[in-house]
């Protein structure tokens, strides 16, 4: 097992390699101009050649390339064309609003959508599973951006329960960390459920025929001792491989979430960043989000030996 | 039940009270009377407002920097932090003497070595300052209160260069800062104005942080602008950044924020509708829609297609896709000045004036030689008011008989793309969408976009002598007749050749809660005044 992960983590430096070698040329490639950006638009062609000359922009791919990836390999992820901040200082401004709502969302949606995909296959075909699975429809084909605004409404402006906008560092209280948080992940959370609710149901459809849930029926196991002991922990393996997938539904749908909420993240640095063509903010955030996705799916490999003993690395 | 009582109900019932603390409402509520929480038009990336010259880093500016003179609500520049000047009678040596006792947010006096710096870096980047750089013979401090700027030849609007708000303004910085490289982003941001910066609070994108600052001398005049005595009433100003309109409508309603500096026109019958709101118009020098043509590539290096656009465009079209039905908010404008200011005229104007001539407009293209080349129309879509006029070119171009290409697009790759002179077909361009502050159209002092100079010109290169003969005229004008028959025939000259089509006047709203007074119209925030019960 420690062979197999120190082998996956070494595998990672390629995936990395690679990444930083295609956002590199992507943005490269891509059109924009940052020293546009900054010169405002009331500026001359000339004002806006000093300041890219300024910026080393002019500079040819390799040399900008090279000059990248020896900071990247020295722990530095260079410096932001329009703050003037080290990267990694912005990105350490804004990890924790993004990690707290998609830790809030993650746990939101598993508690709400295992249960609810459970109860769904048990009574398969009856008016709870159309239930269910309605909701499951909604999740998926209404937008973040529209449940946020609703929420907001609803919750914000006419109740007055909870605030619109903004975010509370944890430091500062739990309830008032909460308080700017419910809505974003129940917005965040609805197409996670989603999926997961809909490939928990399908794998206990599957899982409840099994030869072994009629033994235990048999044996005269309780109806929840079935579903949530013996059936849940074997369907468990695709239910959690899931979730995994899904971190990548969440990173995308932190950028909408934390626009609507005005919640001062990664989602809107990396939104904010790729407006003003801030190659070193994107480059950085874009490289975190791989590293955090690679991360994630060797956890949740790792994480298979639990529920299913059969599986070795 | 309201949020507060719902929160307590919960704290109650779950004992969370340990775990958050709810706020305790009396000092909740002094505190937030003295904390001014505004919604800025844009997120304030950088702070150096010599650096980067986006009106947001100017607006920001304003409160940490002050500057020699200051522009009032009749466009006059007054004295600021300079206590007197003086000009030789020839004209071409001033002294200007300090205010005495004006300190830097760390302590340390204003002096005027700090000023020269300033002004020479300020020189650097600013179209009026680069042309008292060609006329300076020498700027130096005299004394720690006393510089003296001597020039080659008399440069008449020296004070209102000195004093406009237009950006970059020349903002006095402490000497060891404003020796940084004008192309280069300064690191400290300390000032001598009425606020200083909260820099450890500063998260770009989200959130920018101004307090008190307690050594400030306000002048005794009462404020008017960017001159005046600049009262602070409140101790703190937090610039809290919503990119989305809906959210900030929502939050102001909410009362978590005060003030929206330029809600959309969508949203304000919603805010009208609440009694705990209030909206005014922002700024009553507006902003005029700007339809830039490249003057270098085929069609508009022609004249006749340049005026057939012009001859054909309804203004009323354009602003009605800007601000909808709210007859307020936008007029014709048939010339390149700001309306309702000193030197407006409609001199040359009738081209824009009228019933539209389509058929007119078309007998002109086809006299202009063109031959249905694409015409590439480069238009920001993440911008509303380029993307509204954009709509409205596309249109327009076809029936005239362009082969329009429209390239929509985002605001950073038309930034890119304008500057390129290539021909059509080679990553060139036909036109793009932009839009001026109307106070920067009050006259041709900050007016980068009248200007006809070739290549030295804004993007799209107009070369038209005429014009630029005009512009040197009102420079050099000593009186304000003298100024106005200079821009009448600048106007003229421009219409003519067509400098550029405007597609209209246009006003913006901002709201504010209820509770905040001193809420003044200009051409940018002023927070001296304001106050919160």
């Amino acid at each position: 097992m420690f062979a197999y992960v120190i082998r996956r983590v070494l595998a990672t430096i390629p995936v990395m390699a690679l990444v930083a070698l295609f956002v590199f040329s992507l943005l490269y490639l891509a059109p924009g101009d940052p020293a546009a950006v900054i010169a405002g638009d009331q500026a001359t062609p000339q004002d806006v050649e000093r300041i890219r000359a300024s910026l080393g922009l002019d500079r040819p791919y390799l040399v900008r390339f090279g000059s990248w990836v020896w900071g990247i390999l020295n722990g530095d992820m260079g410096v932001s064309i329009f703050t003037n901040l080290p990267v990694t200082t912005m990105i350490a401004q804004r990890i924790e609003p993004t990690l707290s709502l998609m830790i809030l969302t993650l746990i939101l949606a598993v508690t709400i959508a295992v249960p609810m995909g459970v109860v769904a296959a048990w009574k398969q075909g009856t008016l709870i599973d159309r239930a269910v699975m309605g909701f499951a429809v909604l999740g998926f084909s209404v937008p973040v951006f529209v449940v946020g605004y609703l929420l907001a409404y609803v919750f914000a402006l006419e109740l007055d329960w909870l605030p619109v906008q903004g975010y509370t560092a944890l430091s500062k209280g739990f309830l008032p960390w909460l308080e700017n948080l419910v809505l974003p992940a129940v917005a965040l959370g609805g197409v996670y459920i989603a999926l997961i609710a809909r490939i928990t149901r399908a794998t206990m459809l599957e899982v409840l025929q099994q030869d072994y849930i009629r033994t235990a029926r048999a044996k005269g196991a309780g109806q929840g001792s079935i579903l949530f002991l013996h059936a849940l922990k074997n369907a468990a393996v695709p239910i959690v491989t899931v979730i995994g997938i899904g971190i990548a539904l969440l990173i995308g749908g932190a950028v909408v979430t934390e626009s609507v909420f005005a919640i001062p993240g990664l989602g809107r640095l990396t939104v904010d960043a790729i407006l003003r063509r801030d190659y070193p903010v994107i480059q950085g955030v874009v490289l975190l989000f791989s590293f955090v996705y690679v991360l994630v799916n060797l956890i949740i490999d790792l994480a298979y030996t639990l529920f299913d003993p059969r599986i070795r690395y | 039940m309201n949020r507060r009582t719902f929160l307590k109900a919960g704290a109650a019932a779950g004992g969370m009270g340990l775990l958050g603390g709810l706020p305790a409402p009396t000092l909740a509520q002094g505190t937030a009377a003295r904390t001014l929480r505004f919604v800025p038009q844009a997120n304030l990336a950088n702070f150096d407002p010599i650096w980067g010259t986006q009106y947001v880093v100017r607006n920001a500016a304003a409160l940490v920097w002050d500057t020699l003179y200051g522009v009032d609500e009749n466009l006059v520049p007054q004295r600021q932090m300079v206590e007197s000047e003086e000009v030789s009678a020839d004209g071409l040596t001033w002294t200007f003497r300090l205010r005495q006792g004006m300190k830097f947010h760390d302590g340390e006096p204003v002096l005027a070595k700090d000023a020269v710096a300033s002004l020479v870096r300020w020189s650097a980047r600013d179209p009026m300052g680069l042309m008292l750089r060609a006329i300076q013979q020498e700027l130096v401090a005299v004394d720690d209160r006393t510089f003296r700027w001597v020039l080659k030849k008399p440069y008449p609007k020296m004070l209102l260069a000195l004093g406009k708000n237009n950006s970059p303004c020349s903002f006095i910085m402490p000497e060891r800062i404003a020796k940084t490289d004008p192309f280069t982003q300064i690191t400290e941001y300390v000032g001598s104005g009425p606020m200083r910066f909260v820099r450890n609070e500063w998260v770009p994108g989200a959130k920018a942080v101004f307090e008190r600052f307690a050594d400030y001398r306000p002048r005794e005049e009462a404020a008017s602008w960017l001159a005046g005595g600049k009262r602070i009433l409140v101790d703190r100003v937090e610039w809290i950044v919503m990119p989305d309109p809906a959210t900030a409508s929502a939050a102001l309603q909410n009362g978590e924020v005060d003030w929206w500096e330029n809600p959309i026109s969508d949203l304000v019958p919603t805010l009208r509708r609440n009694r705990n709101i209030r909206v005014d118009i922002a700024d009553p020098l507006g902003n005029i829609g700007t339809f830039r043509m490249n003057h270098l590539t085929t069609p508009f290096n022609s004249v006749k297609a340049r005026r057939a656009v012009l001859m054909a465009m309804s203004q009323e079209d354009y602003m009605r896709a800007l601000v909808g039905d709210d007859d307020k908010l936008w007029k014709s404008l048939p010339g390149y000045f700001t309306p309702g200011t000193p030197l407006y005229t409609e001199e040359g104007g009738e081209i824009l004036k009228g019933e539209r001539r389509l058929d007119a407009a078309k007998r002109l293209l086809a006299e202009s030689g063109y031959k249905g080349e694409p015409v590439p129309c480069i238009v920001a879509q993440d911008q509303p008011i380029t993307k509204a006029q954009g709509d409205v070119t596309a249109d327009l171009l076809k029936r005239i008989g362009f082969n329009v290409d429209f390239v929509a697009t985002d605001w950073g790759t038309v930034g890119q793309r304008r500057a390129m002179k290539n021909p059509v077909g080679q990553g060139g361009w036909s036109m793009f969408h932009s839009w001026h502050a109307g106070a920067d159209c009050i006259n041709p002092a900050a007016y980068t976009a009248i200007r006809a100079n070739g290549a030295g010109a804004w993007f799209g290169w107009p070369d038209i002598p005429a014009v630029e003969t005009e512009v040197s005229a009102w420079f050099e004008a000593k009186t304000l007749e003298e100024e106005k028959a200079a821009i009448r025939r600048l106007n003229k000259a421009a219409l003519e050749e067509v400098v550029y089509a405007p597609t209209g006047f246009f006003l913006t709203y901002q709201a504010w809660r209820a509770n905040v007074s001193g809420i003044q119209k200009g051409p940018l925030p002023f927070f001296w005044g304001v106050g919160k019960s």
